[in-house]
């Protein structure tokens, strides 16, 4: 049995390129626990998506020893947390797991808004926050002043912060006598009735569900029947253990204040729900651990195959990926325009960049998404309330009595160089100031009330390019708030396009609806006829364009008798054609369905 | 009963390159090149096979610019062909020819062993264009060329025309129409500049004044026009010719009758197989001297299956003005709703407008 006095749990809290995962690794590498060469691949990042996108996505937990300067040997459990605001809940269960967390923050940069929301979610945990500053080894790095802006901003104290260089791997044992010394041991009591967080868990095609869990009281081993409190499901433990830098390590217990793992054929991963409570069933625990809450999707987009015969390899996808992400929801949708597809629901915009990123490549599927959108609150006539994520069922403005969309609390800390062009944006999309703080001296936190709708548009890009990239954002649901709300209706040479119609606020619908109305004319090939391009709000159309009918071929020579030319055009066109959706009359090829689609202003 | 075969020669030099010209050819030659280069040619038409089979009805020789072999060189060609094949009274002999490459002289000769059609490149009738295009001549050059042509005794002569050039405006593409229309030629080739990638004109490209689409349209429209009332039918996607001065040989190839061809980069039609010999002057006359004759793809080629025949067929039929036998089923409306074709008699034919946008058309049709 593992002393508890001597376990030290904690996760590194950063913001996206401060070097969280080199650390992880110099960690790692430090106690041996795993080798130079291994680190390359960074350990906690597996996924190749994360790895390509420098963020994690689904939380990890690492076991390995330290021999610290007191002679002693401590059971060090560093948990990886996902670094972005759709996985905030996610990102709190993890924390739930640990008694201390690692702030790092990049010496040249400052602290920025994602940053601050997990450290604020640290706090909100009774964490021990420290503070380590990385990137010393660089030139513009000031370690002075991002220790008084910790400080500032944080409001915990930064004078003994270790400046480090993750890359360089330089003062690495500072950061782990601080653990050591900082981070409280944890408390529970291992012959009390089990109570154990899953802060984790993914679907192993071998072992079935892995779930990983943060003993909180209590004893778990191979054979115990373990019940989940809040599913009810029952399962008899195949496996425990912990997880070193190399893998699994079925130890067969654990006790209180470890963390790790325990499998028991699992099959869905709907039954081992993030922030649910493991116990005994023959000795169960009275109450479930506090701040269980169901993640539900934010963000809908349809998803349709390019190629409609590879429907049920979608469908195939989808229920794959959805076996490592319950956060993640999907039900079959037609659409006259793309055939049949899939709604699904996400937790926001990255989450669903990265579904779609993962069935292209992963699954190697080519597919055609619809603009993302939120879940709207109608109210009818009838005063029955419905809940609407698809535009195809919008009501008619006569069926409306209110109609609201969700609202979110917004932070942006910036330069405030940029503070300026920050509200416009802001006051642009719509939004509500709530208050301004400056802190340490020339930067600034900004508060906001944004319609979710307006973020998932092109907020992110606007902000980055608006502030060179400088600020940056974190946002929390906030309840929904009655809206001038309108459809937004698409006909191609006088049909209309269900994929393309979209929900936005009446004083936005004349500006996008332009904006869109052209670049279906950029996009659309020309066809045999002119093709007449509208948009449209009930009837009544608002925006019209028109592409010109084509009037020349790119022509092949068929000089001296060499047909192979033409040949192999006609072949070229003909591969291209099969790639063409029809919408309406009209013919479009996947790209140009989706560069219309795509949110740059 | 002999089989129909045509012939065609590959004469890849020129006196200069072309600025638009994509096509292989060596601007660099001398005359020991030109005399192994006709002596390979001699020799790949003396060791042809079972040329007893068959009866010619078109020869061609093209380029490059043939007539830098010189007069003498391409009738000892000519000859040697006359000496192998049987070749069809009525058969069409085409040379092409490029201004300040052949003197009346030289035509008289080429007139004498048989040569009967001549297809000039005339492309723009303005010096500027011709300059800007790297062409050997000017309008002048072009002019005196061809009257000489004519008192050499050829009554079948082709131009050659390019429209929507390089700061060449609607008003001098009519100056170019109405100039060889005034010369009176029996056949005219037309085509719109392509700008291939890696020539000299694509790489500048910029520099240059491009008519704008609506612009191509028009000279387009104008130069069919212009022909049209000067009494030339447009037969075929790019040529306009005066009544029974069609080419048979082009006309030939999209019909499908068989061709052989002879000289580095030629291609052949022949026993259903489509292939072409390398296009390098050194391997072709090392080939040839080596007794090696055959092109080296014609055994690794594979037939034209009936399927991809059938596509050819319409593919290259759609060329031509009269159009092809098609089952109405495989016409989509639209085209005849658009005024893009006709069908009529169970045969499709494009229209002008329909000619311009052929290729879609065809894959239409096909797919």
């Amino acid at each position: 049995m593992t002393d508890i006095s001597k376990i030290r749990n904690f996760s590194i809290i950063a913001h996206i390129d401060h070097g969280k995962s080199t650390l992880a690794d110099r960690l790692l590498e430090y106690t041996e626990a795993v080798s130079k060469r291994e680190s390359v691949d960074r350990m906690l990042d597996s996924m190749e998506l994360e790895r390509e996108r420098g963020i994690t996505i689904k939380a990890r937990a690492v076991n390995f020893k330290y021999k610290a300067d007191d002679g002693e040997l401590y059971d060090l459990n560093l948990i990886d947390t996902p670094g972005h605001v759709d996985f905030n809940y996610e990102v709190s269960r993890s924390l739930q797991s640990c008694e201390g967390a690692l702030l790092v923050v990049d010496a040249t940069q400052g602290i920025q808004a994602q940053t601050l929301a997990n450290a604020y979610l640290a706090v909100d945990n009774d964490l021990e926050i420290l503070p380590v500053i990385n990137k010393m080894d660089l030139p513009s790095a000031d370690i002075e002043r991002t220790k008084s802006e910790i400080e500032e901003v944080v409001g915990i104290p930064a004078d003994d912060a270790p400046a480090i260089s993750a890359k360089m791997g330089t003062n690495i044992k500072d950061v782990l006598e601080q653990i050591v010394k900082a981070v409280p041991a944890p408390t529970g009591d291992s012959n009390a009735p089990l109570k154990a967080l899953i802060f984790d868990s993914y679907y192993d095609s071998y072992k079935g569900v892995v779930v990983y869990i943060r003993v909180k009281d209590g004893t778990v081993k191979v054979g115990d029947t373990v019940k989940m409190m809040h599913t009810g499901a029952n399962f008899e433990l195949v496996e425990v253990g912990t997880l070193s830098a190399f893998g699994f390590n079925p130890k067969g217990v654990l006790t209180a204040g470890e963390v790790g793992y325990f499998t028991a054929s699992i099959k869905s991963i709907a039954d081992t729900e993030v922030g649910d409570t493991v116990t005994l069933l023959d000795r169960p625990a009275e109450e479930p651990l506090p701040g269980f809450k169901k993640v539900l999707p934010m963000v809908y987009s349809g998803i349709y195959p390019a190629d409609g015969a590879k429907y049920g390899d979608l469908k195939d996808a989808l229920e794959k990926l959805r076996l490592n992400d319950s956060a993640f929801g999907f039900e079959p949708e037609t659409s006259a325009a793309l055939g049949f597809g899939f709604r699904c629901g996400f937790l926001g915009l990255l989450h669903m960049e990265i579904i779609q990123e993962r069935l292209e490549r992963e699954f190697n599927l080519d597919l055609i998404t619809t603009a993302p959108s939120v879940i709207y609150k109608i109210t009818d006539k009838k005063g029955e309330v419905r809940y609407i994520d698809n535009p195809t069922n919008y009501p008619s403005p006569d069926e409306i009595e209110e109609a609201a969309e969700p609202i979110v609390k917004a932070t942006v800390i910036t330069p405030t160089a940029y503070v300026g062009s920050i509200m416009e944006l802001c006051q642009d999309r719509r939004g509500t100031f709530i208050d301004m703080k400056y802190v340490a001296g020339d930067r600034a936190e900004l508060h906001y009330e944004l319609p979710l709708n307006e973020i998932i548009y092109d907020f992110f890009d606007s902000l980055k390019s608006k502030t060179k990239g400088y600020a940056s954002l974190d946002y929390e649901p906030d309840g929904y708030k009655a809206s001038k709300l309108i459809k937004l209706d698409f006909l191609l040479n006088g049909e209309n396009v269900d994929a393309l119609s979209f929900i936005v606020h009446a004083d936005k619908s004349y500006a996008r609806a332009r904006r869109i109305v052209e670049k279906l004319k950029d996009n659309i090939p020309r066809q045999l006829f002119e093709v007449p391009v509208q948009a449209a709000i009930g009837g009544k159309i608002i925006a019209r364009e028109t592409v010109r009918a084509l009037r020349k071929d790119v022509l092949a020579k068929c000089y001296g008798g060499d047909i192979t030319r033409k040949k192999k055009l006609l072949e070229k066109q003909k591969e291209g054609k099969k790639k063409m959706r029809s919408l309406g009359s009209v013919e479009l090829s996947k790209e140009a369905f989706m560069a219309v689609l795509k949110m740059d202003e | 009963m002999l089989k129909d075969l045509m012939l065609y020669f590959h004469i890849p030099f020129c006196i200069s390159k072309c600025a638009y010209c994509a096509f292989y050819s060596s601007p660099a030659w001398d005359s020991k090149l030109l005399e192994r280069y006709t002596d390979a040619l001699t020799a790949q038409v003396a060791a042809f096979d079972n040329s007893e089979e068959y009866k010619i009805v078109s020869i061609y020789f093209g380029g490059g610019t043939p007539t830098i072999l010189g007069a003498e060189r391409l009738c000892r060609v000519l000859a040697a062909v006359k000496e192998r094949f049987c070749i069809d009274s009525q058969a069409e002999i085409t040379l092409e020819a490029n201004p300040k490459t052949v003197d009346e002289t030289g035509l008289r000769a080429l007139k004498e062993e048989g040569f009967n059609r001549l297809s000039l490149g005339a492309q723009s009738f303005n010096d500027s264009t011709l300059r800007l295009l790297n062409r050997a001549h000017t309008a002048a050059d072009f002019e005196e060329c061809f009257a000489s042509a004519r008192r050499a005794g050829f009554d079948n002569i082709s131009a050659d025309l390019i429209f929507a050039l390089p700061n060449e405006n609607i008003k001098m593409l009519e100056n170019s129409v109405n100039k060889l229309i005034s010369l009176a030629p029996e056949h005219i080739s037309v085509y719109g500049l392509s700008i291939e990638e890696g020539t000299p004109l694509y790489l500048r490209k910029k520099e240059y004044a491009f008519p704008t689409e609506e612009g191509e349209e028009a000279q387009y429209e104008m130069l069919c026009k212009l022909l049209g009332e000067a009494g030339y039918s447009h037969y075929e996607i790019s040529n306009f010719a005066t009544v029974g001065k069609e080419a048979r040989h082009n006309t030939g190839y999209w019909k499908r009758i068989p061709y052989f061809g002879f000289g580095a980069g030629a291609h052949s039609f022949f026993n259903e197989r489509r292939f072409a010999t390398p296009a390098s002057i050194a391997d072709y006359i090392a080939k040839a001297s080596g007794g090696l004759l055959a092109p080296t793809d014609y055994h690794s080629s594979k037939p034209v299956s009936a399927a991809e025949a059938e596509e050819e067929r319409i593919m290259l039929g759609l060329r031509m003005k009269e159009g092809v036998k098609i089952d109405e089923s495989r016409v989509p409306p639209i085209i005849i709703k658009q005024g893009l074709g006709v069908y009529q008699n169970g045969v499709l034919a494009l229209t002008e407008r329909g000619f311009r946008v052929s290729n879609t058309l065809i894959n239409m049709i096909l797919s």
